[in-house]
This record gives structure tokens, C-alpha cells and sequence, in this order.
């Protein structure tokens, strides 16, 4: 019988692809895929399965892929076959629902390239080396958006001594 | 291009915000710095630890991290680091610690094992978490020096907050798999003390499936109760892992698959697609061995031939293939017919698994021939070939 072995180790990638199916944002936390050219090819096979239907899950050279999309913005987590889905499913949903509340619900691909500093923080506040380190957006978004908020206001207060 | 690491300017915050975001996204993209460059970057970065914007220190944490592998002399950043992580400010503290422990190494971590032992049991969710996460990272590296720290973690593992528990579990159990007594141990304290975490109960369920497999338990043993009664937790994430170990268990009777299978069959009609995957992928390698066991599920599972997720459609065809009667396969070949050509290679091959471990069930094998020939039909349309063996 052959029972995986227990692990903290849940996720392979978080990847962020557009609408033609190009990389916005992809981390790799093992070597399933250990050179870039192998990732993007990996990536354009998982765009052309997943972008036309909205069916949050797939499996794909055999490994699982939890994927949502919003407006031109394809999101993925993937992990392996023996992973628990709906766990995969918890990381995206923090993912995106951190960069909701990050983008004042904006979530769509120029406002994520003008906030790349706070996509790129929020998902080291979500997965660590492939362990899951913080489910819970609410939590996520405070860790990362402290200055975020401070640099409205600053730019308030700059602009009004001006 | 990349030689905008001058960061020499009196400090700019948002300027040098932007070039190490640009850094940032340049190495996501799959760019290559040279060892000098990132070396250079490193220097540079040193001066940014003088601002007090925390998104820039942020963002140099970040850097630290993705170019410790390529920069050299990574160390002069430590004391940086190490002040961070034992300092005031709760929003460096977990990061801070997160990058130190990405460039540290065995003789420097005994150097810090104080300050980690501490983080370990800090009141600050971020800050133990952190430490946690990363002492498992050096468990590779660091086996003797992160062992010591088992009594830290063991105190980590009552905190309230369930990332925390899960990530304290997980140090534990890494540390000591390789004791059966030790995990032994860990499990029964565990189970009886109710942990709140969703992500542990699925942990506990995994380590107390090996230890029955290992141990080749019987069914009778307070593992299997356990991973029993976790059914019943409120969090799907745990159900479902619960019915998923008890049906990866081997000799597992069809008296004790029945709760796992009525959880599944549950799940089989939840708004969520993921769920319904889940629960019919798992139904799908019941099928394989008890197929009698899941023929209560056969309408449900007849309600997702038309999901609109193609993987969950097929899944459902696969098992029906497995436990529904000879009439019923006709009508199944004319659905998947439509859309044969979508399937993944994967599911061809588990179909074809499941034929060869089926047997001797007529039904299965005209159908899976007959699955086969209208394969073959839409591959080249004009032929429709005889049903070959």
C-alpha cells in the first residue's frame, strides 16, 4: 500500500498568468520543473486546458491545478496528485481575495503591474518554500499593507502642505 | 539594463522601492543576474536597512531571499537581519526571520539558535509561524541544532492560532518520523487534545495513516477511530481528507468504507467544483476494488456526467463504468463520445486501468471496447471500426 508521506510541503507553484496566456508572476517552490524554459512550456499547457472554461479544477501532467480568473487575470495553484484539493483550493482563495482587498477589489492586470510589490509580498506572507504559512487573508493583507495605506495618506498630507 | 543597482543616491524610498520590485519581477520572469551584479545588489541593499519605510525593508527582505543562491558574501546582511528579527517592530520580525534562515547555515545557526528558540514561542502568531516554517526548511541542512528545538515547538503546538498549531505539527512530526514510538506518542497527545486547526487534523490524518500502514494496524485501533470520527469535523478540508485516507486504506471492509463513501456522495452534489472533483476522483478508486460499495452513489454520480468541468464529467463516467449495469453503458459511450477527444491523457490511462483491473465483468469490457471504438471513430471520422479485444 502506498501512503504518502506526511509533509508540509503542499505546494509546487503559484503562478499569475494574462490573457494571452504570458507570465505575470510564477513561483516555483520545487524542482518539478527546474529550468525556466520547462516552466513556461508547463505554463502555456495549463493556459490552453484551463482559460476557456471556468471550472476551478483540473489535472494536468499529473498534477493537480486549482485555478480562478478575473477579467484578463488567470490565477493557479498547483500541487501534486496526492495533495488534498480543497487545501490547494484554501491557498488560492487567500491569494485572491488578499489581492481583492490589496486592489480595492481591482483585480485585473494593470492595476497588478502598478502593485507588484504588494502581489510580491502577499504571496511570501501566503506560502513559504511550499508550505502554507497564513490562510487567512484578512491577516495576510495587514501583514503586507501597512504602508500601502500610509502612502495615501502621506500623499494626502504632501499635497495639502503644498 | 540591470546596472541600476546604484543605489548610492541618498535613500529615495520609492525610487529604490521601484528598482528592487523591477529586480523582483525581472528574476520572476526568468532573467539571469550575474554573480557580480547580485553582489553588487547585495552591497547596495546593505545601505536601504537605513530607511525606516517598511515596504522597502520588506522588499529587501524579499530580494535577500531570491538572490541568495546566485549573490555571494550573502553574510554581511546578517546582523541587518538579526536586529530586525529581534527588535521591535512585530511587521519586520517574521519576515527578517524568514530571510536570515534563507542564508544561513549550519555554524551561523547555532549562533542564533537563542533568538530562534524564542521566536519559536513568541506570543506573535507571524513571528512563530515564521520561525517555525523556517526551522523545518533547515531541518535538511541542520538536523542536530533544529532538534534541539523540539521542546519549543512541542509549546508552539497549544497556541490558539491554528497556522501556528499546523506548522508546529509539522516541525514535530519532520523532526521525529524516524522514532514510531516518538510519533506514536505525538499522535495520541494530539488527538486527544483537540487541536482547532483544519490544516493539523489533516496533517494528524496523514501521519496516522502511514503509522497504520506501517504498523500494518488493524482496523480496530484507536487510529482508525480517529481518523474516523474526523468525518465529522466541521471543516470539509478534514472530511474530505478523513474519507480519503479510510479509502487508500488496503483491506479496508465495505462496512468500514460505507461512512467515507456517504461523505463522499455528499460532496458529489456541492456547489463547489473542486469538491466534486475531490469526492469523485476518490469514488473513482474506490470503484477500482469495492465497486459494490458505490453503487448507492450511482445517481449522483449520474447527475455529473453533464458537469461542466470535463475532468469531473469523466471522472464520473470512469466509476459508473465500474459499478453501473450492462444497459446503463450505452448510454454513458454516447456521452463521453462527445467528448473523447478533450479528455487528458491521464484519464485515458486510468480508464484503461480501470478496465485491466475490473476483471472478468463482461459489461466492463464491452464497454471499455466499445469506449475504445468510438475513440478510434472520432480520431479518424469515417471509420467506424468493429470492436476489436
Amino acid at each position: 500500500a502506498c501512503t504518502v508521506e506526511p509533509s508540509l510541503y503542499t505546494v509546487k507553484a503559484v503562478l499569475i498568468l494574462d490573457n494571452d496566456g504570458d507570465r505575470l508572476y510564477a513561483k516555483y517552490y520545487d524542482d518539478t520543473y527546474p529550468t525556466v524554459k520547462e516552466q513556461k512550456a508547463f505554463e502555456k499547457n495549463i493556459f490552453n486546458k484551463t482559460h476557456r472554461t471556468d471550472s476551478e479544477i483540473a489535472l494536468l501532467e499529473g498534477l493537480t491545478v486549482v485555478y480562478k480568473s478575473n477579467i484578463d487575470l488567470f490565477f493557479y495553484v498547483i500541487g501534486s496528485s496526492h495533495e488534498n484539493e480543497l487545501m490547494l483550493m484554501a491557498v488560492l482563495n487567500c491569494l485572491f481575495d488578499s489581492l481583492s482587498q490589496m486592489l480595492r477589489k481591482n483585480v485585473e492586470r494593470r492595476a497588478l503591474l502598478e502593485n507588484m510589490e504588494g502581489l510580491f509580498l502577499a504571496v511570501d506572507e501566503i506560502v513559504d518554500g511550499g508550505v502554507i504559512l497564513e490562510s487567512d487573508p484578512q491577516q495576510v493583507v495587514h501583514r503586507v499593507a501597512l504602508r500601502v495605506l500610509q502612502s495615501a495618506k502621506e500623499q494626502i498630507k504632501w499635497s495639502l502642505l503644498r | 539594463q540591470e546596472a541600476r543597482i546604484f543605489n548610492e543616491t541618498p535613500i529615495n524610498p520609492r525610487r529604490c522601492l521601484h528598482i528592487l520590485t523591477k529586480i523582483i519581477y525581472l528574476l520572476n520572469q526568468g532573467e539571469h543576474f550575474g554573480t557580480t551584479e547580485a553582489t553588487e545588489a547585495f552591497f547596495a541593499m546593505t545601505r536601504l536597512f537605513q530607511s525606516n519605510d517598511q515596504t522597502l525593508r520588506r522588499m529587501c527582505y524579499l530580494t535577500i531571499k531570491e538572490m541568495a543562491n546566485i549573490s555571494e558574501d550573502v553574510i554581511i546582511v546578517t546582523s541587518s537581519l538579526t536586529k530586525d528579527m529581534t527588535g521591535k517592530e512585530d511587521v519586520y520580525r517574521g519576515p527578517a526571520i524568514r530571510a536570515l534562515c534563507r542564508i544561513t547555515d549550519t555554524t551561523m545557526l547555532q549562533a542564533i539558535e537563542r533568538y530562534m528558540k524564542q521566536a519559536i514561542v513568541d506570543k506573535v502568531p507571524s513571528v512563530s509561524s515564521s520561525a517555525l516554517v523556517s526551522s523545518l526548511h533547515m531541518v535538511k541542512g541542520s538536523y542536530d541544532v533544529v532538534k534541539r528545538w523540539v521542546n519549543e515547538a512541542q509549546e508552539a503546538a497549544s497556541s490558539d492560532n491554528i497556522m501556528v498549531q499546523y506548522h508546529a505539527l509539522g516541525l514535530l512530526y519532520h523532526l521525529r518520523k524516524n522514532d514510531r514510538l516518538a510519533v506514536t506518542k505525538m499522535l495520541n497527545k494530539f488527538t486527544k487534545s483537540g487541536l482547532k486547526s483544519p490544516f493539523a487534523y489533516c496533517m494528524l490524518i496523514r501521519i496516522a495513516s502511514k503509522l497504520l500502514d506501517e504498523t500494518e494496524g488493524g482496523h480496530d485501533s484507536p487510529l482508525f477511530d480517529f481518523i474516523e470520527s474526523c468525518l465529522r469535523n466541521k471543516n470539509e478540508m478534514v472530511v474530505y481528507e478523513a474519507a480519503s485516507a479510510i479509502v487508500h486504506m488496503p483491506n479496508c471492509t465495505a462496512r468500514e468504507l460505507a461512512p467515507a463513501v456517504s461523505v463522499l456522495q455528499l460532496f458529489c452534489s456541492s456547489p463547489k467544483a473542486a469538491l466534486r472533483y475531490a469526492a469523485v476522483r476518490t469514488l473513482n478508486k474506490v470503484a477500482m476494488k469495492h465497486p459494490s460499495a458505490v453503487t448507492a452513489c450511482n445517481l449522483d454520480l449520474e447527475n455529473l456526467i453533464t458537469d461542466s468541468n470535463r475532468s469531473i464529467a469523466t471522472l464520473a463516467i470512469t466509476t459508473l463504468l465500474k459499478t453501473g449495469s450492462e444497459s446503463s453503458v450505452d448510454r454513458l459511450m454516447k456521452q463521453i463520445s462527445s467528448f473523447v477527444s478533450e479528455i487528458s491523457d491521464e484519464f485515458k490511462a486510468s480508464a484503461h486501468k480501470c478496465h485491466t483491473i475490473a476483471g472478468s465483468h463482461r459489461c466492463q469490457k464491452r464497454g471499455w471496447v466499445r469506449l475504445q471504438a468510438s475513440h478510434r471513430g472520432l480520431h479518424h471520422q469515417h471509420h467506424r471500426g468493429e470492436p476489436g479485444e
